[in-house]
């Protein structure tokens, strides 16, 4: 049987409640996949299946709840995964606090996995508090791309998701070439990993 | 925060529903009635079906088991379910409390009920125990039912007790399956934070097991994914890349194609094997592997809370030094130091606990027991109680040790540990009567005197004068050993168990070594050292002095400069140093001078001059070297261990040791409780890094819950670098 797909993909995306991450799944996954069970059991997960390239790419995106009561969210929760949305709110400043600190938590402990910046609800200039130059200044210091999107009105989703994608499909070639330097994010591709922490 | 437990439930349950189970026509099942008819979160109500009938399974005997539903705020929900056989129903009471004996009593009056002619008994029943309170801690809740012969008893359990077997049907459950080489191998894969998932055939045993593996790494919480019962149409988040802890029923697994599961540790209950990609028990501490293997071998031991207890110790040993690395910065609220955490356990258990620092789980307690201190929270648990506990188990090892060492000094060190078993309550009760009523303040004054002694660059310059200085004339080659006690805090015992060794012709080369000081700078290299040295006595003296004139903002500072003359007195025979110390101490507590001690006029005079420039010149001691022979500060070491441990103290504080008795020399409990900066920094860093008088060495862990970290003077001893076998037993 034909793959029906050449890449497979988990990304997490992490911010704190009413950033609007579902919000954001639910404009890019496919609508075939339904069902919401993050309210009941604390984790969903949206698919999508995108070409970059001419490489099929099989996204699966995952949300957990309650991530703001972590001051910072540890390196364990991001061991088996190739990529991470991080999202605040533009009308939220406490929101953007808690993922700078959650984005140096990771650029310390796991440099390789690929990460992108989203400030979501961009569709309110008079709401919002965290601006532009603010976020651009600090994404340019980790070094991290930028997404301002809006969920409601559909501005820069598709391109923020397109994004991280093609930053993992990289990643993962990259890696590909240098086989020994998967250890922190790829544990699936390493067929013998002796270790993994 | 690190609990996912509900606070402040207002009602033992949220709701009761009947579920009717899948039809042969291919219909879901659904809530065929529900009590109270209020209750209306649709989610929830929409999910309680699946997790009712969550796949086929065996209804050949009645059975109970519970699920659990995650919130938004990731704060569980547990739902109860009963089946019967006979019934085409399955009953389910959803609560916030994860009560599961009452709850299963409870299905099981309700189903009595349900068969009850007159169908009125079961509401009314249902809303008299909806209206009811909850009960507190240790409490009881009885509601009786129109029946005569039943009454719904409902027990709160009490605050802190662990699982015990066979009260606890969870834990008792899962020790019948899983055996305990099993359940240490999922206890380390928890502690690594692995995507885990049981399995088995039987939804109880399935949850109980689940739930159990939570229980069991008390006092931290699963942080992560928590599904005791995966129902089959969520058999798609057993791909979740994010460390989980699952149970999938037997036919759910088949489900799933294991490739795509990726790295995930498997534990089959049913027949007791597991299946990992890691090997995580192995890299675990052994010597906390081999303990930990030893008490769950001891079966009788293991009815009562026996097993979750040897699981609590194994991370007592673990992590149950938190409390060395809690830093504070006056006004600043207190900080964990993840590296003074890692630093202050024994070199073996470093790479662990350096992984440690990385678990959420291990976060999320920090987090939390911060929180409570910060707030001004006293907290006493059987967690905190076993870090206590550890040090005496530690101590008995110990006294093994002492076997091999002379008799003197096995004397010496026994009498040392009564001394200070007997003594150290009183300190303990006042310390917690302080910070009871003191609150966050002496928190802070607490964490404010560790956090000099941690972080003083200058103690560890201190230390390594000091110990320049008692190596004397001795091989250069010890000293890049000596400069290594810094940077690992316990490589100090090594060194003291050495001296040790070395007996009482090391306490006379001490002594010789020492004497340049003593006469009064005479080396010119050894001066600084000198100064160091005598500027901690001095800050202790002068601390001592203070307390007993009851210069009420010093009482924590006071204990901390006592804890270590204690330390020091109990070298037997140390060095006149030490000696002198201890001896200094007991002539301030107004204990007996020692008549066959020398004066060490150099000594007095400094001291003397410098407690004068303090602006209470307190009265000074008549400062007297013990002679050379280790048997002679015996008695007055008795002496300190009273006046040092009666001393209110706040790191002496122990929330669990709530006896409220004062001591004499116990200063007011309203005597503020912030410590003078500048003493407690001069006093405090050479005598932090280490601690570990050769005689004392049983009393680490006992004086380290107190809080006592310092002995820089204790380097003299620890100068010779012989033999070091051993030390890492002590941990």
């Amino acid at each position: 049987m034909a793959r029906e797909y050449d890449h497979l993909f988990k990304l997490l995306i992490i911010g704190d409640s009413g950033v609007g991450k579902s919000s954001l799944l639910l404009r890019f996954a496919d609508n075939t996949f339904s069902g919401n069970y993050i309210t009941t059991i604390g984790v969903d997960f949206k698919i999508r299946t995108v070409e970059i390239d001419g490489d099929k790419v099989k996204l699966q995106i995952w949300d957990t709840a309650g991530q703001e009561r972590f001051r910072t969210i540890t390196s364990t929760y991001y061991r088996g995964t190739h990529g991470v949305i991080v999202v605040y709110d533009v009308t939220s400043g406490e929101s953007f606090a808690n993922v700078k600190r959650w984005l140096h938590e990771i650029d310390q402990n796991l440099r390789v996995v690929s990460r992108i910046l989203v400030g979501n609800k961009n569709d309110a200039p008079d709401q919002k508090v965290v601006l532009t130059e603010d976020a651009q200044r600090f994404a340019d210091q980790m070094g991290i791309q930028l997404f301002e999107t809006s969920a409601k009105d559909n501005i820069n989703v598709e391109e923020m998701f397109m994004a991280i994608t093609r930053l993992v499909l990289r990643t993962k070639k990259e890696l590909k070439e240098r086989p020994t330097d998967t250890v922190i994010i790829r544990p699936r591709q390493k067929p013998k990993k002796s270790k993994c922490c | 925060m690190g609990s996912r437990i509900r606070e402040n439930v207002r009602h033992l349950f949220e709701c009761f529903c009947e579920v009717v189970g899948p039809q042969p026509n291919g219909a879901d099942p659904w809530i065929i009635q529900k009590f109270p008819d209020s209750y209306r979160d649709e989610e929830v109500l929409k999910s309680v079906p699946k997790f009712a009938f969550p796949c086929q399974f065996d209804n050949s005997n009645i059975q109970h088991y519970s699920f659990v539903l995650t919130n938004l705020d990731s704060k569980w929900t547990f739902g109860f379910c009963r089946h019967d056989p006979k019934s085409e129903t399955a009953l389910v009471v959803l609560s916030f409390l994860p009560w599961h004996e009452s709850f299963y009593k409870f299905l099981n009056i309700i189903c009595e009920l349900t068969h009850n002619a007159h169908s009125d008994d079961l509401w009314k029943f249902l809303e008299t125990v909806y209206q009811s309170r909850v009960p507190e801690p240790g409490g009881t809740l009885q509601v009786p039912t129109s029946t005569s012969h039943s009454k719904f008893v409902c027990q709160c359990p009490c605050q802190f007790s662990l699982p015990s077997i066979p009260e606890n049907r969870n834990l008792t459950e899962y020790y019948n399956a899983v055996d305990s080489n099993n359940m240490m191998i999922i206890f380390a894969s928890m502690l690594y934070e692995r995507r885990i998932l049981f399995t088995s055939k039987r939804l109880y045993r399935l949850s109980a097991c689940v739930q159990s593996a939570n229980a069991i790494i008390y006092p931290m919480n699963w942080q992560h994914i928590f599904i005791p019962v995966l129902p089959m149409v969520l058999v798609d988040y057993l791909l979740a890349p994010m460390p989980y802890l699952i149970g999938v029923p037997h036919c759910v697994l088949q489900k799933v194609n294991r490739h795509d599961m990726g790295e995930v540790v498997i534990l089959d209950a049913d027949n007791n094997s597991i299946e990992t990609p890691f090997s995580d028990l192995e890299s675990l501490p052994q010597d906390v592997v081999r303990e930990l293997k030893a008490q769950l071998k001891n079966r009788a031991a293991l009815l009562g809370d026996g097993v979750s207890r040897a699981f609590l110790r194994a991370l007592v040993q673990l992590i149950g030094g938190y409390r060395d690395a809690l830093k504070f910065h006056q006004g600043e609220s207190i900080k964990f130091n993840p590296e003074a955490f890692v630093e202050s356990r024994p070199p073996s258990m470093q790479p662990f606990l350096r992984k440690m620092l990385q678990l959420q789980i291990f976060q999320q307690f920090i987090e939390e027991r911060l929180d409570m201190l910060n707030a001004g929270i006293g907290f006493s648990d059987e967690f905190e109680m076993e870090a206590c506990n550890y040090s005496d188990k530690t101590s008995s090892r110990l006294k093994q040790q002492y076997k091999e060492w002379s008799y003197t000094m096995r004397k010496e060190g026994t009498a040392f540990l009564k001394s200070v078993k007997s003594k150290a309550n009183p300190a303990m009760k006042s310390a917690v009567k302080h910070v009871k009523e003191r609150g966050k303040d002496v928190g802070k004054a607490y964490k404010g005197i560790r956090s000099k002694f941690k972080e003083l660059p200058t103690t560890a310059h201190g230390l390594s004068r000091t110990d320049e200085l008692h190596n004397g004339g001795r091989t250069a080659a010890d000293r890049p050993h000596t400069a290594a006690f810094y940077t690992a805090s316990s490589t100090y015992k090594r060194d003291l168990m050495q001296s040790r060794n070395r007996n009482s012709s090391a306490s006379e080369i001490n002594h010789t070594s020492f004497s340049p000081l003593n006469t009064g700078h005479s080396s010119p290299d050894l001066s600084p050292l000198d100064m160091d040295l005598m500027g901690d006595l001095q800050d202790v003296i002068f601390r001592n002095c203070s307390a007993l004139n009851n210069s009420p903002p010093q009482s924590p500072a006071v204990d901390r400069t006592l804890k270590p003359v204690r330390s020091l007195e109990t070298f037997p025979g140390g060095s006149s140093l030490a000696s002198g110390s201890h001896q200094l101490t007991a002539d301030l507590l107004g204990g007996a001078a020692d008549d066959s001690s020398l004066l060490i006029n150099a000594e007095q005079k400094w001291i003397t001059s410098h407690m004068q420039a303090q602006p209470q010149a307190p009265r000074i001691p008549s400062i007297k070297v013990p002679s050379q022979f280790p048997s002679a500060p015996k008695q007055s070491s008795e002496h300190n261990l009273i006046r040092l441990d009666s001393t209110p103290s706040v790191e002496d504080f122990d929330p669990l040791l709530q006896r409220h008795d004062s001591s004499p020399l116990n200063s007011p409990p309203s005597s503020p409780a912030t410590p003078p900066a500048q003493p407690a920094l001069s006093m405090a860093n050479p005598l932090y890094p280490y601690f570990q008088p050769p005689a004392a060495a049983a009393d680490h862990d006992l004086l380290k819950e107190y809080g006592l970290d310092f002995n820089s003077l204790s380097v003299q001893r620890t100068s010779a670098a012989t033999g070091q076998a051993n030390w890492t037993k002590f941990d």
